[in-house]
Parts: structure tokens; sequence; C-alpha cells
């Protein structure tokens, strides 16, 4: 236990195991009920959408939704799918699309905005939320409802653990009610996803160890990137939330193709945090190799998070994370180790998350900066 | 003597078992008596039917799938549609069947085979076989 730089967002790290098989045990035979079959047989493309760690948990979930339901799916954002998303797109077939919209508070004005239009249009609209009476909740077609124990405050790693949760259920239930797979191996699937959190457990207090000394040395350091490609992107663009949350810096981030037309450019090379997240099933795998090459070159501080362990004798400051066993369902804890690093930078640097609403901060009090927005359904 | 037989299926396989059945009898040496066939699914079952033409086991699936068609309306539905139909199917076709052992062997029909028929395969699936011998 490292009680000097201990913190909110290390200790919901170490309850995500726990966490895991409690919320398991709650969700996969709701995740049976929240849809009815013709429901499931009715829908011809999914649209995942929410705000911030809720939008990275739809990126993260993508393509399991994809090979699982074998279903066109987008990842839309709130605003996008509230003002911009083609009107024709919507109610395009009864029930069509279903949209999943992931926020625990269910506050956001964003969020609530979208699914009343999709719901305007004749979509359908799924919300997974903790709050069946707010704006997303009453505005549901259908609600998945999610029961998570209050925790000390922390930028989020239990509720991006729970919304990742919950979708993945959700693709399994879908594509095994329509016969993708058997029943036997949607089975499988939900075993994968259980046995997961097993396996978090052996890997913590080493990942622990190394990326408290990585946050010591990183300390100083004015800006991140995090690089990735794929699914492992969403886990790149939780990690730039959490750095703008948690310690308030300057935060990207990137694909491994856009990083060397973009951020490759950048001056003050030794003082961007270069976090690469790469799995080794990922398709654009020899990108994201050649991108670290490159972030050494330009000597830049370098972390890989990886599940391909021949990484750690090419790199130093290389993690390596358990790898799922089950190809259609990724590694769900894959942000632990960002979630760990950030949590000790903002205690090092004395940070208060979220810069505590005081101050030039003040008047998101309560939320009222997402929450009390204007809302006009289009 | 009680036996037991795994196997796999295939999706709405008629699955011949009379090779299990056979042999659970000559490993019993019972040369009088009654074999029981038994399957602990719910989404199969048992029966007896003609092995000649394998496409009258096609007509023996199609036929039950158009009496009790795979719907999305079932009642039940904590599952798939497939099993909510397999459940029917296979209450009202039985998952046991009873033989007579006559000389030491199996009596069966000239036309007669033993089927294990999968509603909701490709599964691993068993089969158990009760051998009781006269007095």
């Amino acid at each position: 236990m490292k009680k000097n730089y201990d913190n909110n967002m290390r200790e919901q790290v170490y309850g995500l195991s726990k966490l895991g098989k409690d919320q398991y045990e709650l969700l996969e035979p709701l995740t049976r009920k929240v849809l009815t079959t013709p429901q499931i047989y009715s829908i011809q493309k999914i649209v995942l959408t929410g705000c911030g760690d809720s939008y990275a948990a739809s990126m993260f979930v993508k393509k399991t939704f994809e090979k699982l339901t074998k279903l066109p799916v987008e990842v839309v954002s709130a605003l996008d799918l509230a003002r911009h998303y083609d009107e024709s797109q919507l109610g395009f077939a009864p029930h069509n699309p279903l949209v999943i919209a992931v926020s625990n508070s269910g506050t956001g004005a964003r969020v609530g905005e979208a699914v009343q239009r999709v719901r305007k249009h004749g979509g359908f609209v799924l919300g997974i939320t903790g709050n069946k009476d707010s704006v997303l909740g009453e505005n549901s077609s259908a609600v998945l409802d999610l029961n998570i124990p209050s925790l000390p405050p922390a930028p989020g790693v239990a509720t991006y653990f729970v919304s990742i949760l919950s979708l993945l259920l959700l693709a399994t239930r879908i594509g095994e009610v329509r016969g993708r797979y058997t029943m036997d191996y949607a089975n499988v699937l939900r075993d994968e996803i259980l046995s997961q959190c097993d396996s978090l457990i052996p890997t913590l207090d080493d990942v622990d160890l190394k990326v408290l000394s990585i946050a010591k040395q990183w300390e100083k350091n004015e800006a991140w990137d995090f690089i990735a490609s794929g699914s492992d992107y969403a886990t790149a663009w939780y990690s730039m939330a959490k750095v703008m949350e948690a310690t308030g810096q300057y935060s990207m981030h990137i694909n491994s193709e856009e990083f060397n037309h973009l951020n490759f450019f950048m001056r003050k090379t030794h003082s961007i945090n270069t976090v690469f997240i790469l799995s080794k099933n990922d398709a654009g795998y020899s990108r994201t190799l050649e991108s670290i090459e490159y972030s050494h070159k330009l000597e830049r501080p370098t972390l890989i998070i990886t599940d391909d362990s021949s990484l750690e004798s090419k790199y130093t400051n290389t993690l390596v994370i358990p790898e799922s066993k089950v190809e259609e369902i990724p590694y769900i804890f894959q942000f632990f180790p960002t979630a760990l690093l950030i949590g000790y930078v903002m205690t090092i640097l004395g940070e208060i998350p979220g810069r505590g609403v005081e101050g030039l901060w003040d008047f998101a009090k309560d939320g009222k900066g997402v929450k009390d927005s204007k809302i006009i359904v289009l | 003597m009680l036996s037991n037989y795994k196997f796999k299926t295939e999706f709405n396989d008629v699955f011949d078992i009379r090779e299990f059945v056979f042999d659970a009898v000559e490993k019993s040496k019972v040369k009088s008596g009654t074999c029981i066939v038994y399957t602990p699914h719910t989404t199969a079952g048992i029966t007896v039917t003609s092995f000649w033409d394998p496409k009258g086991f096609e007509d023996l699936q199609d036929e039950i799938c158009r009496l009790i068609p795979t719907r999305v309306d079932f009642k039940h539905q904590h599952d798939t549609p497939f099993d909510a139909a397999g459940h029917v199917k296979s209450s009202l076709l039985g998952v046991s069947m009873s033989f007579i052992i006559a000389d030491g062997k199996l009596l069966l029909g000239h036309s007669q085979g033993i089927y294990f028929l999968d509603f909701d395969g490709p599964r691993n699936r068993e089969i158990f076989v009760k051998i009781q011998a006269d007095n």
C-alpha cells in the first residue's frame, strides 16, 4: 500500500475486481430482460452515445458490438446525435436505430436532448443509467438500471468500468438472441468477462509499483499524448480525459497514424508524457509500433501499456497487462494502469480533481456546466 | 446397468444413437429385459424413425419446426427463440423411450433406427441407457 500517495482513483482501481464480480451478478440477468426478443430482432442499426467517460466506453465496445451482433454500429457523441445527425437516419424503420445512451447520473443535458430527439423521430432508446428519474431515464424507451455503490469521489474509474461491463453484456445478449452464436458460446463470452475480474488481481501490485515510479519521473512534465488504434483508442481517449480532470494538465488523444502527422511536430519533446496503448491483436499494431520507435527517437518520455510481453525486453517503461482469452471480448481493465498513473501524478502535484469546482470553475458546481445547458430538440 | 454416452450435435440434428444403445445392451449381457434410453436435456428428444432415407430425417425436423416454429414472441424470453421453441418440441416429443431386449439383442423393426433430435444445436449432448433384466 503506497500510503503517501494513496488517492481515491487508486482506491477505485483496487476495488475493481470485487466491483466487477458484484456488478456482473446484478447486470447479467438484467441484460436478459431489458430488451424483449421482438425488440432485439427489430434492430437494424445500433448507435452508442454518451459524454465524457461514457463516450469512451462506447468507443471501447464498438468493435465487440459489431463482431457479436453482426449489425452496423456507430459511436456518435451526444452533441452530434442531438444537433447534427441527419434526421433521415432516425426512425428509418420502426424502433430504429437502437440508440444505447450511457450516463450513470442521467442528468447531462446533451444526452437527454439527444435521446429526446431520437424518440421524437421514431428511434428506440435504451438508457443505461443509475437514475431512472433523470432526463435520460425518463426519456428512454427502456432503462438498464445501474446500481453502482457510492465510492469516495474521484475522476471516474468505477463508473467507466461498469459502463463497459453493461455494454459488453448487452452485446453478448443481442448476439445470442439473434442466433449469431449458440447459448453455450454466449456463456463462454460471459465467463470470459467474469474471469477477467480475477485476472486483474495478480497484476495490480506490480503495475502499481511501476506507475508510481513513472509518476515521480514525469511529475514535472507539462503535457500528455495518448496514442493507440482500434479499440485501444478508447483507452487513450479515457486516459486523456482523466489527465484533464485529475491533474488539469494539457492532454491529447490521437491515433497511431495521425500522431505522425500532428503530434510529431511538438517541441519540448522531453516534457510530453507519451503513452501508447497497444494490444497485440490490434490490426493497427505495426503502425503503433512504428510510432513508438519515433517517440523514442524524439526523446519523449514514453510508456507502453500492452498485453504483448515481448515488448518488455525491447523498451523500458513497458507495462504488461493480462490479455483476453476470447477474441471477441477485449481486456476490460485495459485502462487501469493509466488510472493509477494519473491518480499518482494528481496526488504528487497536490492537484484537486475537477479543480474542486472552485474559483474560476465555480459556475460548474453540482454539474451545472453540463446539466443546465439549454435543451433544443431538433 | 446404467451407461452414459456423450456426443456433439449439429444444428437441427437427427443424431443416430443406435450404436450407443447396442453397445449398452451388449455390455450388460442381459438376454431378456428392457432398455430405457433417456436424455437429460430440455431442448432435445428421443424418437424412432426409419433409417433408410436421410431425407426423411430432414422431413422430421421440418415438420416439427412447422408445428412449432421458432418465433420471437414466446413467453419464455430468458434465453433465445430457438431455446424457447426447443423446450416445447422436447416436451411434445419426449426425452425417453423404452425397448425390449430379447435373445440378448434389442428388439427393433427392420427399418427402425433410434435417434436423438437436437432442437437447439449445435451442442454437447448426452444420453443414458438403462438395462434391466427380467427376473
